[in-house]
């Protein structure tokens, strides 16, 4: 199968190694993956802003770079779950350009969801030895029903053990534009999250967005915590984790 | 009610630093995240039992005018008098009317959100009207001069230390510290108020238009109080409470309790339909239900609509990571939480809560739990598109979004800028990899450090792989 | 123009653009199908004993149940629950259920509405719903709505056959029996309670602090 994979803005600037680390999960799953160049945001930002027009603009692009292939596959559930639920939405008052992005939608997968439920991937290149503890974030959870599909990943691994967190479910405070606004609210919602983090003993929290691990590595590392490994599942999983 | 609610940023400073208030909040999710969650699996098809909840709602909400009538049509055979308030003045001039064509002096109240909108007890206070305020929650919060910080549960932001300082000081007894003392305290202090008052008043959970009733919840019994011995009962609810059929209503009550407080059902469900009959003992000689539009009306047919679906059981706000940690009075008005946030500015102004619609993480648990599927977080959303179109967001904001998004539609040029930005912040995180500040996003970076990035985007770094 | 008009009217405009001539047309014989029908909801398959069911989920709302086969042991049980908690035995009881040996058990029974001053009341009930362990009242003369609501301790003498599954199943057996709703229809279900301090469940807020339900079938 022809996966055309989304590194996501996020991703592509800010640690890059996620991006490699899911395309070798995705060869692993025996794909022919296809990063189109000229791929940059899906406009998520702005959508959730309420600045309609550009994110139209941004889903158009993504429309013209991505329509072609089998699967779309994304390394988050948030950027995922906008053209999965959104991007029809947005263009409801075009039935024909809804209908399209609904198809594409339909093809289109959170990384571990892909893995797990599609490509059905047993056996996974990383060898991570330690406990993790897995954050769910907000967007993969409660709009693509992702949850047991990484755990199940990680349960491949034999050196891993996942320790769960209390409310593992609860939003860490990162909401993009969120946690510039409302900083403060932001902080104490991250740190709520550390505390339950912290709790658990493990030596690093996993999760499958790099905006909600950003906010935790941010706040850990604030709060003098310098050892807590902060990963997103594709690096364990792969093996890329340094 | 005033609307405070362009306040709301000082306010989260405050409540996220007072220390008892955060005691209290962390209480809300084992009482009503986990109590819910206990109860609602008893439900053997939730998600057809909340598309059924959803459609009864609809099936109104769409033909209101009728439904209304139909109701009016009903409750008027029975002996019920029902008056139209466009607004909350008029609310508590109809009160008074009624107050003042019964001879009425006290009043027993049981809990009403919709009085809340009005103020009402100090429109009849003014009118010569002594109001008792009967639900304990609310009794208290008369007593402390404070407004409800939680649609169903008022006074969850108090602890009982509080609570007993208050009664000692206002009742003049000896302070008790247990929480059963204090409710048999109130008890015995409210008795007399139920049994003197000429006048109950009430909310209304539900209008059933079958049969002209008003239904109301309750667990303390106050509210059967309130209808029962008075001889004048009103009831004051919004237009948008009219649910069909009592199978119709049977259905909302199989979700209301158990979203709300985590119950199979309240103690106390009452279905009450016009005046007392002639040989009956007990019973209210003049039932008057007051109907409140309030700017309810104009969100019919727009994109808003779903909103009016909302039964208030407050599951939204319990299960809202920004409720849990900041409480119900930071938003400044009647209704809080993801709820709140929404008819705040549909109610009462866009303009007075600019906040409200953006203090969200979209994080999705309010719409994971809503009983009627009211889509919260796409409701907030289009609430920021309406700040965007009528120019209310900052001009920073503004500029912030269109320059991104005019780069990210410049692929070659988003790739030189991006380039050129990870390297700069990879500098500046240093040895260790961290940012400590980031200029013009002081909200993030008073609380946290910002991992820096690797200094080269995957973009180009998968062009030089050579990998196609 | 009047609150009503205008409310009314603004709502109608609301429908404007919204297919509104059809709507109206046809709203009035859409509503009454829909009361005619009054279809039901999704609600829970409830196989097997009602009456077990209604003990089990009653007791599950810290309701006391008791239980005979012969409804003139009543009073026997109700004396030895009261002397059990040393509460009082005397009462207040529904017209109907004045007939039953009450002195011969030693309680001091009057048939009237209830009083403040009244520390037990006895009732009947239109039927119980065994889905949640609920009491559904109707309020009438023979019926007054105090008894089971002024005095601490609440006493419901309830015929298992009248055990219905589910709130519908007692809205129907209403509809059958009563030409309409009266004045009050109270489901109780259990002693009141409160959790508003400190979201801590405390029995006894307004109503009773304990609700009795003896289950004994009516001759």
């Amino acid at each position: 199968m022809r996966v055309g994979f989304f590194v996501t803005c996020l991703v592509d600037t800010m640690r890059p190694g996620i991006g490699f680390a899911s395309l070798k999960l995705l060869e692993a799953a025996g794909c022919e993956v296809v990063v189109p160049e000229h791929q940059t945001c899906c406009g998520q930002p702005g959508y959730n802003s309420g600045d309609h027009k550009s994110a139209e603009a941004m889903a158009l692009k993504f429309l013209a770079e991505f329509e072609t292939f089998d699967y779309v596959v994304l390394p988050s559930g948030s950027c995922a779950g906008m053209i999965r639920v959104h991007y029809p939405d947005l263009f409801k008052h075009d039935p024909e350009l809804s209908a399209r992005f609904a198809a594409l939608g339909q093809r289109t997968y959170e990384l571990t969801d892909f893995l797990h439920r599609i490509a059905r991937l047993e056996k996974v290149p990383g060898t991570f030895q330690g406990t993790v503890t897995y954050h769910d974030s907000c967007s993969g959870l409660r709009e693509l029903d992702v949850y047991r599909q990484p755990r199940a990943l990680l349960a491949t691994m034999p050196g891993v053990k996942l320790q769960e967190m209390v409310e593992s479910t609860t939003c860490c405070g990162f909401g993009g534009t969120f946690s510039l606004k409302y900083g403060e609210l932001s902080t104490r919602m991250a740190d709520n999250k550390c505390q339950h983090i912290t709790a658990t003993g493990a030596d690093a929290i996993v999760g499958g967005d790099l905006g909600c691990l950003l906010n935790i590595e941010g706040r850990l590392r604030r709060t003098g915590d310098h050892t807590t490994r902060v990963l997103h599942v594709a690096e364990v999983l792969s093996g890329e984790e340094k | 009610m005033q609307n405070n609610a362009i306040d709301f940023k000082r306010q989260v400073t405050v409540k996220l630093a007072d220390i008892k208030l955060q005691g209290a909040l962390s209480r809300l999710q084992s009482r009503f995240v986990e109590g819910r969650s206990a109860v609602i699996s008893e439900i053997a098809d939730l998600p057809e039992t909340r598309n059924a909840a959803a459609a009864i709602r609809d099936r109104v909400l769409n033909d209101l005018e009728h439904w209304l009538l139909q109701f009016e049509q009903q409750a008027t055979a029975r002996g019920a008098i029902v008056h139209w308030a466009e607004t909350d003045e008029d609310v508590n001039r109809i009160v008074a009317g009624i107050a003042r064509q019964h001879g009425v002096r006290t009043a027993a109240k049981s809990k009403s959100m919709v009085s809340e909108e009005c103020e009402l007890n100090d429109a009849l206070e003014q009118a010569g009207v002594e109001v008792m305020e009967t639900d304990l929650g609310e009794y208290i919060l008369q007593l402390a001069h404070e407004a409800p910080s939680h649609i169903v549960a008022p006074v969850v932001h108090k602890n009982k230390e509080e609570v007993a300082d208050l009664f000692a000081e206002k009742h003049q007894l000896p302070r008790k510290t247990g929480i059963a003392e204090l409710c048999r305290e109130a008890r015995e202090i409210l008795r007399p108020a139920f049994l003197n008052a000429d006048m109950g008043i009430s909310g209304a959970n539900f209008l059933v238009a079958e049969t002209g009733s008003a239904l109301i919840v309750t667990n303390e019994g106050n509210g059967r109080l309130v209808t029962t011995l008075p001889r004048v009962h009103v009831a004051i609810t919004g237009i948008e409470k009219v649910v069909p059929t009592l199978e119709d209503v049977s259905t909302l009550v199989r979700l209301l309790p158990r979203s709300a407080t985590g119950q199979s059902i309240t103690n106390y469900v009452s279905v009450l339909t016009g005046t007392r009959g002639d040989a009956d003992h007990d019973g209210p000689e003049h039932f008057h239900i007051v109907l409140l539009d309030n700017g309810r009306s104009k969100l019919l047919g727009s994109d808003m609509q779903e909103m009016l679906r909302c039964i208030r059981c407050g599951a939204c706000m319990n299960h809202c990571p920004v409720y849990q940690n900041i409480g119900g009075h930071a938003y400044g008005w009647v209704y809080p939480g993801p709820m709140g946030s929404i008819l705040t500015p549909l109610l009462s102004g866009l303009e007075k809560s600019p906040d409200l619609p953006n203090a969200s993480t979209f994080c999705g648990a309010c719409a994971a739990v809503c009983p009627v599927k009211i889509p919260l977080p796409d409701l907030l959303r289009k609430l920021r598109e309406q700040q965007m179109e009528r120019g209310m967001k900052s001009r920073q904001e503004t500029f912030m979004l269109k320059a991104w998004a005019w780069l990210a539609l410049r692929p070659n040029l988003y790739a030189l800028a991006t380039r050129i930005a990870v390297r700069v912040m990879r500098l500046l995180g240093g040895k260790e990899r961290l940012l400590h500040r980031l200029p013009g996003a002081h909200g993030w970076s008073d609380g946290r450090d910002f991992p820096a990035p690797a200094g080269r985007t995957f973009r180009e770094l998968y062009r030089q792989g050579g990998r196609k | 123009m009047s609150a009503r008009e205008a409310i009314l009217g603004r709502i109608r405009n609301a429908r404007n653009g919204k297919d509104r001539h059809e709507q109206a047309a046809g709203a009035t014989e859409a509503i009454a199908a829909h009361l005619a029908r009054h279809p039901r909801g999704p609600a829970p398959a409830m196989p097997g004993d009602l009456p077990a069911r209604f003990r089990e989920r009653a007791l599950k709302l810290s309701s006391d149940v008791l239980e005979t086969a012969d409804r003139k042991e009543v009073p026997t049980l109700l004396a030895r629950y009261l002397n059990e908690r040393k509460l009082p035995l005397a009462g207040v009881c529904w017209p109907s259920l004045i007939g039953l040996p009450w002195s011969s058990a030693g309680l001091d029974m009057q048939s009237r509405p209830a009083r403040d001053s009244d520390l037990v009341g006895v009732t009947g009930a239109f039927c119980a719903i065994a889905e949640t362990g609920t009491l559904m009242l109707l309020s009438g003369a023979e019926t007054p709505a105090t008894t089971s609501l002024l005095p601490e301790t609440h006493v419901a003498v309830i015929d298992p056959r009248r055990i219905v599954a589910t709130m519908e199943d007692a809205w129907d057996l209403l509809r059958q029996e009563c030409r309409q709703p009266p004045r009050a229809v109270n489901f109780v279900s259990g002693p009141s309670r409160t959790a508003d301090i400190e979201q801590t469940v405390t029995l006894g807020a307004h109503g009773p602090y304990r609700v009795l339900l003896i289950l004994a079938p009516a001759r």
